[in-house]
């Protein structure tokens, strides 16, 4: 299950060193453009521009440059992940933003709830807003965030506990998430 | 000014008129001039060739919609009868800008309501149009006969509904690459049964169901109909149908190329093609079925532009149908056909001008196949006739583009997009500065630029020295300091349109450009070095320029993060949203 960590049972909050304060939550559903340009400004911060081999894929808003009807085309053959994206995309009003078409769409199955959920994990840049999100989603508060704990399947299968890895190594190898109880 | 008076007709009152020609000739004359560009040295020429022109002008092209304001462009153009207006920066069409920033039409519709009731033809790229504009639009204008609409947002199929309802004369409806709110096809059924005046349909974009009955005698009892591109719903079979119904078609795009069918079917569906002798343009063939390309040899023997951006061919398949195509002038693919299609490419067409190769996969990273620098060379070796490229790619080398540049020296507008942002030559691993060098140097005609890959300054001195017929400049992820921008916008004479995303440029390259952007559209920066203060500065030097910023949320109160400057005679933008600071 939990591969070599399960005698580190540590809460939502303690895994990932929240702050005490309830940060603001991105809104994932409107505003597609408002957090964009972060990942890449990075690059960008020295007065010369250093390539850097972008291990990451392709986290870039408007990168490569291609227009939004053609973005939908290409992906067409993609998984199921994107194919619900697409949908709905396309499903949206006035879509001038519309899609982001780097989202990664995983799902998220919470112990307990019937329905699985699915959270755009392009849309995060760390442990904090993404948990943030899932409690809020979920309808859960701060407090009661402290007896969860969130795990992932990496692409080999694998169920790791979520916050051991670095952001970055997290969202190339993750597929699935579930938040599991504490000591449960 | 001629100083000499010419002896005046007797009727005239005009005695101390220069012209030798009387207004009436001269409009005449002028009315002739097509061209935009034209037109503008035409009206600079003295003050009665300004009146005769602006008197005889009835096609108004408008770059920049916030450039002017409509009451400027009524007053001096008192007969229009058609408008052409582009709205966002054109980063828009890649998420960079927010949702309602604003190139709303409603406005330019009021006031044309007044000034121009007759007005015929609208054509919007970029621009915000909602369902209210077009039924404003559809039950004002009595004469209104063609609507284009390229890249914009707002409206639903409600608005088009409401077009196809009331505008009794139309020719044109062009509905290309929309952020829509499609609700349904109910709209085509709109068109009255005694409509009969339609010659250009495409609604290609839409994805929801039309009626296929509608649309059948729509396109059976319009005569005169040659455009006619369909949506991913209409099956082969009833593009067989359409085209029984209309065989006089010269641009043809088809809907989803992947039914099963009959042999039966496959004998009708060719010969339905073979009796479109008058196609020139093809396009759509979503998801094409190889098996089934061959229906369409019969009809490319006169085709000009052939557009397979959605069809994910091989190579193999590519090369079959190009055979078909010798006239072929124009192509767009996926580089689903790889190098060996484009090797095909450059053996069947040798009248090629224009080559477009998309990504099919861009967002993915372990992919080996596409396009490489293999076959742009292979290409540029069988056509070299070849002007206009679009080229993505995942590698690319400078002795590549140095060859391609040498087989076709007339490149006029020159794209490549390195997919991967600061790629170096993959096999020097130097930067790409020699690559657009060599660009710039041989291409002496060059009005239109995307760079891409791994570049330092070296690439922006050399196209602020080389590039004197360049007009519009696109960077990102490119550039090692001020001095690179600066170069481009000294040397440039003739740039107009610049835009840069991501780019280590800061307040002294902005700053250098002064006077500059009074001579160009519009500079777009964002995600480089500009502050707010240098902004401003550059707001307070030049007046008679727009200074628009947008702050991304996270962001330091002195970072000016995306920069919108545009030269206008209408003044600051009234109709601004929160977002955007006008400084």
């Amino acid at each position: 299950m939990i591969s070599g960590r399960s005698n580190k049972k540590r809460g939502f909050i303690e895994a990932f060193e929240l702050p005490p304060q309830t940060l603001p939550l991105l809104l994932w559903n409107d505003h597609p453009n408002d957090d964009d340009d972060d990942d890449d400004r990075k690059g960008v911060e020295n007065s010369s521009f250093i390539a850097k081999k972008n291990d990451d894929g392709y986290c870039i808003v408007g990168w490569p440059p291609i227009k939004f009807r053609r973005k939908k085309i290409c992906s067409h053959n993609r998984d199921d992940n994107d194919r619900t994206v697409l949908h709905n995309g396309s499903a949206r009003a006035g879509v001038g933003g519309g899609v982001n078409p780097n989202s990664k769409y995983v799902k998220v199955k919470m112990v307990g709830v019937g329905i699985a959920r699915k959270i755009d994990l392009s849309r995060h840049h760390s442990y904090q807003t993404l948990t943030n999100t899932l409690i809020n989603m979920f309808g859960k508060c701060q407090q009661d965030a402290q007896s969860f704990k969130l795990a992932y399947q990496d692409r080999e299968g694998d169920w790791l506990l979520a916050g051991d890895v670095p952001w970055r190594t997290f969202i190339q190898s993750v597929e699935r998430l579930k938040i599991l109880r504490i000591g449960g | 000014m001629d100083s000499k008076r010419k002896k005046d007709s007797p009727e005239s009152n005009e005695l101390t008129r220069s012209s030798p020609f009387p207004d009436e000739v001269l409009e005449r004359v002028l009315g002739l001039v097509k061209s935009h560009k034209d037109r503008s040295s035409v009206s600079l020429v003295c003050k009665d060739w300004y009146n005769a022109e602006r008197w005889s002008r009835t096609h108004v092209f408008i770059g920049n919609c916030y450039s002017v304001s409509p009451e400027i462009v009524a007053r001096r153009f008192p007969n229009i009868r058609s408008v052409t207006l582009k709205g966002k920066p054109r980063f828009s069409d890649f998420n960079l800008v927010p949702l309602n920033w604003g190139a709303d039409i409603h406005a330019w519709l009021v006031v044309f309501a007044s000034k121009y009731p007759l007005l015929e033809e609208l054509r919007l790229k970029r621009m915000t149009v909602t369902d209210e504009s077009l039924e404003f639009l559809a039950t004002t204008f009595t004469n209104f006969k063609a609507l284009s609409l390229l890249s914009c947002d707002g409206f639903s199929t409600d608005g088009l509904a409401a077009i196809a309802t009331h505008c009794k004369n139309m020719t044109e409806l062009d509905i290309q690459e929309n952020g829509i709110d499609d609700l349904g096809g109910g709209w085509l059924s709109c068109f009255p049964e005694n409509f009969t005046s339609l010659e250009v349909l495409n609604f290609a974009n839409l994805s929801s169901d039309v009626s296929f009955d509608a649309l059948e005698k729509l396109v059976s009892r319009c005569r005169s109909l040659k455009f006619l591109k369909v949506n991913k719903n209409i099956t082969l079979e009833q593009l067989q149908r359409l085209l029984e119904c209309a065989p006089q078609l010269t641009e043809l795009g088809t809907g989803s190329f992947h039914q099963e069918l009959t042999t039966r079917q496959y004998a009708e569906l060719e010969s339905a093609f073979n009796n479109c002798k008058n196609l020139n343009t093809l396009s759509g063939l979503c998801e094409a079925t190889p098996l089934y390309l061959p229906v369409l040899y019969p009809a490319c023997m006169n085709l000009t532009f052939l557009n397979l951006s959605d069809a994910a061919l091989q190579s193999g398949e590519l090369a079959k149908l190009l055979d078909h195509c010798p006239n072929l002038q124009r192509l767009w693919v996926l580089d689903t056909v790889e190098d060996k299609g484009l090797e095909a490419v450059g053996l069947s067409c040798p009248l090629l001008e224009e080559l477009r190769v998309f990504p099919a996969d861009p967002y993915e990273q372990d992919v080996v196949h596409g396009v490489t620098e293999m076959g742009f060379v292979a290409v540029s070796y069988g056509c070299p006739r070849l002007h206009y490229v679009l080229y993505f790619c995942r590698q690319m080398t400078n002795a590549a583009v140095a060859t391609i540049v040498k087989n076709c020296p007339d490149f006029t507008h020159f794209r490549l997009c390195v997919m991967n942002p600061g790629e170096p030559d993959y096999l020097t691993d130097e930067p790409m500065d020699e690559a657009f060098g060599a660009v710039v140097k041989n291409c002496t005609k060059l009005q239109r630029l995307a760079v891409s890959g791994l570049l330092t300054d070296l690439t922006f001195e050399y196209i602020g020295k080389y590039a004197k017929n360049l007009e519009t400049l696109s960077v990102a992820f490119a550039g090692s300091s001020d001095w690179g921008m600066q170069c481009v916008l000294s040397g440039c004479s003739k740039l107009r349109k610049l835009e840069i995303r991501d780019c280590p440029f800061g307040n002294e390259a902005l700053l250098s450009g002064l006077e500059k952007y009074e001579s160009m559209r519009s500079l777009w920066m964002s995600a480089c070095n500009v502050t707010m203060n240098a902004c401003r500065r550059l707001a307070k030097q030049m007046p008679r320029l727009n200074v628009e910023v947008m702050k991304d949320e996270e962001s330091d109160d002195s970072q000016a993060d995306k920069v919108y400057v545009y030269r206008s005679v209408a003044g600051p933008r009234r109709d601004a949203p929160p977002f955007v600071l006008t400084l």
